[in-house]
């Protein structure tokens, strides 16, 4: 690599403020940010800095990726402090609301600040090292300076500058404080970067910095906003997908105490008032008719159902070619016994506890606004507001907030609820939070389509997987969410096809096909997204074949996977902890292998079946996430992914009936409580590959363990999610 | 104007008794702590004492509290250093943390009446409260922590 020098391109020294920032420069390097005004800048998060360390030894480090649960508010910080060789205790955090300058969007995600796909570790990893390096590397020259020694006779330790030669040391705020801070430093080689052995931060289980505010019930979540002068919305929302409201009555709602406004919306009828429960109530009293010409008056699930597998066994339909290797089409049409086997998945809601909501104040002049959101993308939910006012990105002052659950609703996907807060306060010229109630966000709920799965094979004389064919039948969800980045000539669906490609498996003849239907409800991704149903499919069906071929789960996969020694370490772990096949009396174990773009797991469930009730008693999950930054938080991701996938198996269903969704809170859409839970073992199985995410992985490899562990009860595997009823 | 006992101050809300103390304590007192999941006491995010029991705020309307001492989690202890707000840090238990302020109090409202609960005592109290992140596993850790620790 070679070094490139940068030179900082704000302030080129300090007037002995006793505040120094870090800007991690769009071109890679390292700026200084200093002087008093720029200070109070970052305080007031406008300058693009990773590191604040004032004259008090304080350190705030900046993460960009959006909270949701996931802890990215303390292992992302995690990164820098460790290069920066910082003393953890004087560290707090603070999020990145809006990134114009594109200095803290996540390089794994095209440089955009969007939280999703467990891609916020792999992506930020590289430039987080270097941007704690660089920092350190100005404390050690501005200390190098200050006493007029070499910079190399300075060390660093948790958060001082040592000269061992003269046994001084300085605390980083003591730095911070010195009048001549060095601005120009080099890009630092990977080589010189801290080698694995002497990490003090990464890899340990720092608490979490956000725990003792959600242990206390501190207001971290939009809908806990207050502006002064605020209204509060509600909105009676059309019952199904492109029906306006027609003819509304709303004499009855304007007489209900506290209420100030009824709004009518293309979508809906807003009622506005002095509180929630106000607006509620006169939500109740109002009587809109509606229009009744939308196409999805007829959608229908279970008719969707029908479709789906229609498509799937559609031989001349024209799929789209997810992904190859040598010639299935050839392989499967040799006349040879080919083996076929239908998966379905059912439409699931997320369910994710604060319900949707927004709060948005637009400007006077209507081209501006202040937002307070959870969304899982600051830059998509600025660009949506900046779209919905007709104004600029620079005219939203944007303040991301921590998600009460993401799990895909808060991505693009909550766009709705943002524009109608702008709509409405535009409207009402006040300040305005816009609360869905449950019910809205059931009935409203995008979700993740539908799949009907079909899979062909053949098996070689040895009774090894010679070929696979893996068909998808599904709406896509990426032309309803994306349309403006939708490639109609290749129709590639990366939130549907995803997880298909069985790419640790040596399978000489393989495709992956996405049999495209149109979709006949709002669609999104949900955690886990596409690879849960797609890997439920195949592992399920890998479990049928290994019986076919006379072989058993663990030998049948063990060849399969012979040319990834990753997988095979992760595989054999979980075979291992588990003590596979055998289970106590009356129980049996199943397992499923599963990836998530670069995390490798494999799952083993212990199940039994009394009086019709399955039960997971035990759940093993062995996870090679590359390098682990925080376990505890690794593991806690895994155990809710788990948990999310379990909830799956159990009883998620999404039903829809004349456009209309049928569900309509947590009594008829339960996921699984406390007392479904299983005992969860989670092992970290560290390769030292690149750090990669665990927000998802837990969920593919969940439903398809417990599926196989139930075909070894009953000799039937449940093809179906939610699974079928048991008899009694 | 109905007059209510809050986290041992009294306050008087100018709502109609029909409103649900969950919304009197968000909206009127500012006390966002107690959440709002579903309205329909079926997730428990709004769990709060009334007379030290674990009571749905959704369900409850203000009206009907009368002179009951109403404790939320911002009350639970002065300095957020009740026995299960330790073991909770402990235990690292909050993912999004949404849920947790309700999870918090029924856990308390349950080590109040029973010290030490059984794993079947936990199970049965904590499953009136949902959790989406998945954080059921620690909980029970947590609560087991609270009784040991007290």
């Amino acid at each position: 690599m070679t070094l490139q020098d940068i030179t900082t391109s704000r302030r080129g020294f300090l007037r002995g403020s006793g505040a120094l920032s870090f800007a991690l420069l769009s071109g890679g390097g390292l700026g200084v940010v200093a002087d008093g005004a720029e200070a109070q800048a970052v305080a007031d998060g406008r300058v693009t800095a990773w590191v604040t360390i004032t004259a008090d030894d304080r350190m705030t480090i900046m993460f960009g990726a959006a909270e949701m649960g996931q802890g990215v508010n303390t292992s992302l910080p995690m990164i820098i402090a460790e290069e920066l060789d910082a003393d953890w205790s004087t560290v707090s955090v603070r999020q990145v609301d809006s990134d114009p300058d594109g200095v803290y969007g996540n390089p794994g995600f095209g440089g955009n600040l969007f939280a999703a796909g467990s891609s916020s570790l792999e992506g930020y990893y590289s430039a987080l090292r270097q941007a704690g390096a660089q920092a350190r590397q100005i404390l050690v020259q501005t200390a190098a300076a200050h006493w007029g020694v070499p910079p190399r006779e300075v060390t660093t330790r948790e958060g001082a500058v040592i000269h061992d030669g003269s046994g001084r040391t300085m605390r980083y705020g003591e730095v911070a404080a010195l009048p001549e801070p060095v601005t120009t430093v080099s890009q630092i080689a990977e080589d010189d970067l801290k080698p694995r052995a002497e990490w003090r931060i990464m890899g340990t289980d720092v608490e979490r910095l956000d725990s003792p505010g959600k242990t206390v019930g501190a207001p971290l979540y939009s809908i806990d906003v207050t502006v002064p002068g605020m209204f509060y919305a509600v909105q009676l929302l059309a019952p199904v997908e492109g029906e306006t409201p027609t003819i509304i009555s709303d004499a009855a709602t304007r007489a209900v105490p506290g209420v100030e406004d009824v709004v009518v919306m293309d979508h809906a009828v807003a009622v506005l008032a002095r509180s929630f429960w106000s607006a509620v109530t006169g939500r109740d009293a109002l009587e809109v008719s509606w229009s009744s010409d939308s196409a999805f008056r007829n959608a229908d699930s279970a008719g969707e159902l029908s479709i789906l597998a229609e498509a799937a066994d559609d031989m001349a339909a024209d799929p789209v070619i997810w992904e190859a290797r040598g010639d299935a089409e050839g392989a499967l049409a040799e006349g040879e016994e080919v083996i076929t086997a239908h998966y379905l998945t059912e439409h699931v809601y997320h369910a994710q506890m604060e319900p949707l909501n927004a709060v948005a104040s637009v400007d006077e002049d209507g081209l501006g606004a202040e937002v307070w959101l959870g969304s899982q993308s600051q830059t998509v939910s600025i660009g949506i507001a900046a779209g919905t006012l007709g104004t600029s990105p620079d005219r939203i002052r944007y303040h991301a907030m921590q998600m009460g659950g993401g799990f895909g609703r808060r991505t693009v996907f909550a766009r709705d609820l943002l524009r109608d807060a702008l709509l409405l306060s535009k409207a009402v010229g006040r300040p305005v939070k816009l609360v869905w109630t449950r019910e809205d966000d059931v009935k409203n709920g995008w979700l993740r389509p539908a799949t009907v799965q079909r899979l062909d094979a053949r098996l070689d004389e040895n009774g090894t997987l010679a070929a696979l064919r893996h068909r998808i039948a599904a709406p896509s969800i990426f032309e309803f969410a994306f349309p403006d980045r939708w490639n109609p000539e290749t129709r590639r669906d990366v939130l549907v096809m995803e997880g298909s490609e069985s790419a640790e498996y040596d399978i000489p003849d393989f495709a992956a096909q996405h049999v495209l239907v149109p979709r006949q409800s709002r669609v999104s991704a949900w955690r886990g997204i596409g690879w849960a149903p797609n890997c439920f499919a195949r592992e399920c069906f890998l479990d049928e074949l290994a019986e076919r071929a006379g072989s058993d789960p663990v030998t049948f996969r063990r060849q399969l996977l012979s040319g990834t020694p990753r997988a095979l370490a992760v595989f054999d772990a979980a075979v291992e902890m588990s003590d596979f096949g055998n289970a106590p009396e009356g129980r049996a174990h199943g397992l499923a292998f599963a990836g998530y773009k670069a995390t490798l797991a494999t799952g083993v469930a212990e199940v039994s079946i009394e009086d019709g009730q399955l039960r997971v008693h035990r759940f093993w999950a062995a996870v090679d996430p590359g390098i682990v930054i925080h376990p505890q938080q690794y593991r806690a991701q895994v155990e809710g992914g788990v948990l999310f996938g379990l909830s799956s198996v159990l009883r998620e269903r999404t039903t829809f009936t004349g456009g209309e969704i049928d569900q309509s809170n947590f009594y008829d859409y339960e996921p699984i409580r406390i007392q479904d839970v299983p005992e969860i073992e989670v092992r970290l199985v560290e390769s030292g590959h690149p750090p990669s995410g665990g927000g998802e992985i837990g969920v593919p490899m969940a439903a398809p363990a417990i599926a196989n562990a139930v075909r070894v009860l009953t000799g039937t595997t449940p093809r179906q999610l939610p699974f079928p009823q048991f008899d009694a | 104007m109905i007059n209510l006992n809050v986290n041992g101050q009294s306050v008087d809300i100018d709502a109609s008794p029909e409103t649900p103390l969950l919304w009197a304590l968000r909206d009127e007192l500012q006390l966002t702590g107690t959440r709002f999941g579903c309205g329909a006491g079926m997730c428990g995010a709004c769990t709060v004492h009334i007379d030290g029991e674990a009571r749905f705020a959704c369900q409850t309307r203000i009206g009907d509290v009368g002179e009951g001492r109403i404790t939320t989690i911002e009350g639970l202890h002065p300095e957020g250093d009740h026995a299960v707000q330790r073991a909770w840090i402990a235990e690292q238990v909050p993912q999004c943390g949404y849920c947790q302020s309700g999870q918090i109090m029924r856990a308390a409202a349950l080590l109040a009446r029973t010290p030490n609960p059984s794993r079947q005592e936990i199970l049965d109290e904590m499953s009136a409260n949902l959790c989406r992140c998945g954080t059921y596993p620690r909980i029970i850790r947590a609560i087991e922590r609270a009784a040991q620790e007290g």
